[in-house]
């Protein structure tokens, strides 16, 4: 029996399924409690495992649908991939960078990625907005509705 | 009743708040016409915006997004042939071959005042209703509200597109991650693996956030450098929407069996948990053909179509706000995240909303009818605008967005980690949509989590004897209700099914 995506998906939700629910037996129960600690987790992981199992089952017994099954449009996962390495770069870079030079990097960064720019007037747009996001956001937020953004470790700004 | 109302009319014209409707509603407005960018999508960009405002401000700011997002979605239905929001996928049916044929004011205008009629029909259903439903919710004991909750999931896992099981693991799975953090009895730590940033639970709005603007982002982003149609398609819409208002509202009057029917079907579908606008512009739409004396002339420009599909999603808003006001429950996405932005303001929604907060309720109800002249003042005066800004690159509005949601996840409580929490929840949510899951049960297990805990715990506290949950009527009808959608949801899968074999062996025959 050959699984699909489907089938991994579910025996991995499963397994999660199991192992906490293992973990929820060691909870500590206090006795003046009728219902320890463990005990709703334990309900919502058994329906999770039990229908996890059920994704499974239902995978392997449609085994010759997915076979037959025609490939979709062709879908760009390599932009989608670089688009969350960049976010992470921006969510790491934030406290180090603080928030005005971290979020004029990644808007221009992402603009570049997503629509890369080849005339000097679209670096200019492109430079503009990453600008315009970081000015407006910043007088928005900090200097209007008083939230503190983060400052850089590095540059103290 | 109407004194209160008429004192919520006062309120909300001050500028104080009339400014933050105004700028909800054509925030609401431009994100709904924009393809790609859902209703949820716009007020979740608004939410950190309000975290500055007092309560009443920042509601009125966000009833206004969610008028507007559900009539805006219109325009680009009719005029570019591309709904601005799942909402208006059937106005697109009759709306762009109505423009197509040299009608676009026509469609446009048909629209916008069946959003307005539908609206304030649903918003006279969601002033008369409240009230009564809260206090028959206030009979509720922690039996009830769990068989409620319980009903509330099923039918959302029921009725996802798709896998039930599927549906069902998502449920399971928004359920999970409200039992991180701390136990609510007795403040035991669960699987919190150490970790002392989760013993508190993870903070609902940054999971909500990362979960739904990412897989929204991360998938527009997947068809990027496909032959786009927005861009022409904005560019060859006509420039001229004139149209005689009087003739367009005597089309509307005079079917007022249609417009009424296709509103109840709205009310109905918002009231119901986590359904929303999509199925009820459907539905409606549907309906209206099912009902008409010429079904054959449906999808060729027909005024009835647009009426259905555009009173139906107006009000489904109604609907949903009813839900979430009588029984702190999310109608829809939309009212999930004002449910989140609700708690963040230290309001607790639910049977005793209305009469604990009735200057909020009746500021809620008075922004709610409000926003939907503004609703046709904008779209009267901006529509070729619109029609500008729907030409927006996703090179721009990506970053943009993401740099929102990382304002709105940080400035809950100025600390990076729900930053983190926002990034780690955004992988999760572009995975399962990947996976094929539905999101809509997740978030709605997200939100409801720990009420079912606790519900269940008080019950089981008050009186050990599980059985209390079937022999309490109200409690058992909600529980046998919740079995029946399961039921009636995998009868109609397995209908499909047959029918696609049927088909299949037909084929290949």
């Amino acid at each position: 029996m050959i699984l699909g995506r489907d089938g991994i998906a579910g025996l991995i939700l499963a397994g999660i399924s199991l192992v906490l629910f293992v973990h929820s037996l060691g909870l500590p129960h206090l006795p003046i409690v009728p219902v320890g600690p463990g005990f709703y987790p334990r309900i919502v992981l058994g329906f999770l495992g039990l229908a996890s199992l059920a994704l499974v089952a239902q995978d392997a017994m449609a085994q010759r649908a997915r076979a037959e099954r025609a490939a979709g449009e062709p879908r760009n996962h390599r932009l989608v991939l670089a688009l969350f390495a960049a976010f992470g770069a921006y969510v790491a870079l934030m406290p180090l960078a603080g928030f005005r030079l971290a979020t004029f990097a990644f808007v221009a960064a992402v603009q570049a990625l997503l629509d890369p720019p080849r005339r000097a007037a679209q670096w200019a747009v492109l430079a503009a907005v990453a600008l315009g996001t970081v000015t407006a956001t910043y007088l928005v937020f900090e200097t209007y509705l008083l939230v503190l953004l983060p400052r850089g470790t590095w540059t103290g700004w | 009743m109407f004194e209160l109302l008429g004192d919520g009319l006062v309120t909300m014209l001050q500028w104080k708040y009339l400014v933050p409707l105004c700028l909800g509603t054509l925030i609401g407005i431009v994100g709904g016409s924009l393809p790609g960018v859902t209703i949820t999508m716009t007020i979740i960009v608004v939410v950190p915006f309000t975290f500055g405002l007092d309560p009443l401000q920042g509601l009125a700011a966000m009833t206004g997004v969610y008028v507007g997002g559900s009539a805006g979605g219109l325009v680009t239905a009719s005029l570019l042939g591309i709904p601005g929001t799942p909402s208006a996928i059937a106005t697109t049916f009759d709306g762009f071959p109505m423009a197509r044929r040299g009608e676009p004011g026509r469609a446009l205008w048909l629209g916008v005042w069946a959003s307005f009629f539908g609206g304030l029909i649903g918003g006279a259903f969601l002033i008369f209703v409240t009230g009564p439903l809260a206090a028959i919710a206030l009979e509720f004991g922690p039996w009830e509200f769990f068989s409620l909750f319980v009903l509330a999931m099923a039918m959302v896992a029921g009725l996802t597109e798709g896998s039930m099981v599927k549906g069902l693991i998502s449920t399971g799975i928004g359920l999970l991650i409200t039992v991180i953090g701390t136990d609510p009895i007795t403040s035991v730590p669960r699987f919190t693996f150490g970790s002392e940033f989760v013993r508190a639970g993870f903070p609902f709005l940054p999971v909500l956030i990362g979960v739904f603007a990412f897989a929204q982002i991360m998938t527009d982003v997947e068809k990027l450098g496909r032959p786009g149609t927005r861009a022409a398609a904005a560019a060859r819409a006509s420039a001229s929407l004139r149209v005689s208002q009087l003739k367009v509202l005597g089309e509307i009057l005079s079917r007022p069996f249609l417009l009424v029917w296709s509103t109840v079907v709205g009310i109905a579908i918002g009231v119901l948990p986590a359904i929303g606008g999509s199925a009820a512009n459907m539905l409606a739409y549907d309906q209206a053909k099912k009902f008409s004396r010429h079904p054959e002339a449906f999808g060729t420009g027909t005024p009835e179509g647009i009426i259905a599909s555009e009173s139906s999603n107006n009000a489904n808003v109604g609907g949903s706000l009813v839900t979430i006001m009588a029984f702190g429950i999310p109608g829809d996405a939309v009212t999930a995240v004002m449910l989140g932005a609700m708690t963040i303001h230290g309001i607790q929604s639910g049977p005793l909303f209305v009469s604990q907060n009735p200057e909020l309720a009746y500021g809620i109800y008075a922004a709610y009818i409000l926003a939907h002249p503004i609703m046709v003042l904008i779209l009267g005066v901006g529509t070729l605008f619109l029609l500008r800004v729907t030409r927006v690159r996703l090179a721009v509005l990506a970053p943009v967005v993401l740099v929102l949601c990382a304002i709105g996840a940080y400035a809950l409580n100025n600390t990076m980690q729900t930053v983190y929490v926002l990034l780690t929840f955004g992988i999760i949510g572009y995975v399962l949509v990947k996976l094929g899951f539905p999101l809509a049960p997740l978030i709605l297990g997200l939100i409801l989590g720990d009420q079912i805990e606790l519900n269940l715990v008080r019950a089981i506290m008050t009186d050990a004897d599980p059985l209390l949950f079937l022999t309490r009527p109200i409690s058992a009808g909600l529980l046998a209700a919740a079995v029946l959608s399961v039921a009636l949801a995998m009868w109609q899968h397995l209908r499909h099914q047959r029918r696609v074999a049927t088909a299949d062996g037909e084929t290949d025959f």
